[in-house]
């Protein structure tokens, strides 16, 4: 028993189980922007999905070529396109409250013709 | 052997962690908390890039996502005051569908993965003397670099990206002027 806990440990996780765990991180966040109607939370359950995006790409450069960085700059690139995306998203839902009071998306039927 | 074990160690609890918070966050009903739980999420994807060897993304997280994003988030949720309000529970069919799309997107792209050999660097394994030691300069330097592998046209693009996002939310967010007022 602890012989096999210590060979299955032994193997470090490789490139399979990052995808797997990425992947379910990405299925959660998807869950998530589908069930929310608060609009604040669909705009949490995106940055889990951006985040698990930036997670493939950094470990796509770790193990196809650990000799470049060109997966770590286009993380970095995510994340800030991500920042800029929360920024703009938070003014919209700011100014829509002002509004509306109310952030459900299910209430945002205005440009229904 | 022995760094092997605390590496992979510290791969399954942090992706026990990360999973969990995950979780916590898209059924929780407090939006607060859901907050809470994300900054759970991005701490644990720092530890992830420091695994990966991405020492300086893993800093760029923390202070982007954690103390960034996830603050301003808390700031939209005060000034929404949606922290009031407890979210009203979705209905069952909407989260039915909801959870056998997602479950149907990670069935079938776990299933891919799990199937397809990728071209893994043999040199990877032993010798690291291939593997860049001090990413962090490297990423400096491509960041600036003009030449054909730099980007450094993507990185004066995002500071544009960055600073025309800052002006939208200034002027979107903007209190607006009572019609008909002064």
């Amino acid at each position: 028993m602890g012989e096999n806990l210590v060979s299955f440990l032994e193997k470090t996780p490789d490139v399979s189980h990052w995808l797997v765990l990425s992947s379910l991180l990405f299925s959660i966040g998807l869950y998530g922007l589908l069930t929310r109607r608060n609009a604040v939370g669909i705009l949490m359950s995106v940055e889990l999905l951006l985040n698990s995006g930036a997670l493939n790409f950094i470990l796509f450069n770790r193990f196809i070529s650990p000799g470049n960085i060109d997966g770590q700059v286009m993380s970095i690139f995510v994340i800030a396109i991500a920042a800029a995306e929360v920024v703009v998203g938070m003014a919209i839902f700011v100014a829509l409250f002002q509004q509306r009071k109310t952030v459900d998306v299910t209430q945002m039927n205005m440009m229904k013709g | 052997m022995i760094e092997n074990i605390v590496h992979t160690t510290l791969f399954y609890l942090f992706a026990a962690f990360a999973v969990l918070c995950a979780l916590a966050m898209v059924s929780t009903h407090r939006i607060l908390r859901a907050a809470l739980y994300l900054m759970g999420v991005l701490g644990a994807s720092a530890a992830f890039y420091v695994l990966l060897g991405a020492e300086f993304l893993a800093g760029v997280q923390i202070l982007v996502y954690v103390g960034g994003i996830v603050i301003l988030l808390v700031f939209a949720v005060m000034l929404t005051s949606s922290n009031n309000l407890i979210e009203e529970k979705p209905s069952l069919l909407r989260k039915l569908v909801a959870l056998i799309l997602s479950a149907s997107f990670f069935g079938i792209s776990s299933g891919i993965f799990l199937g397809a050999t990728f071209n893994v660097s043999s040199r990877l394994s032993g010798a690291s003397s291939e593997k860049i030691q001090d990413t962090t300069a490297a990423i400096g330097r491509a960041l600036l670099d003009q030449g054909e592998k730099g980007y450094v046209l993507p990185f004066e693009i995002i500071s544009l990206l960055l600073l025309s996002a800052l002006i939208g939310g200034i002027v979107i967010a903007r209190k607006t002027q009572p019609e008909g007022g002064k």
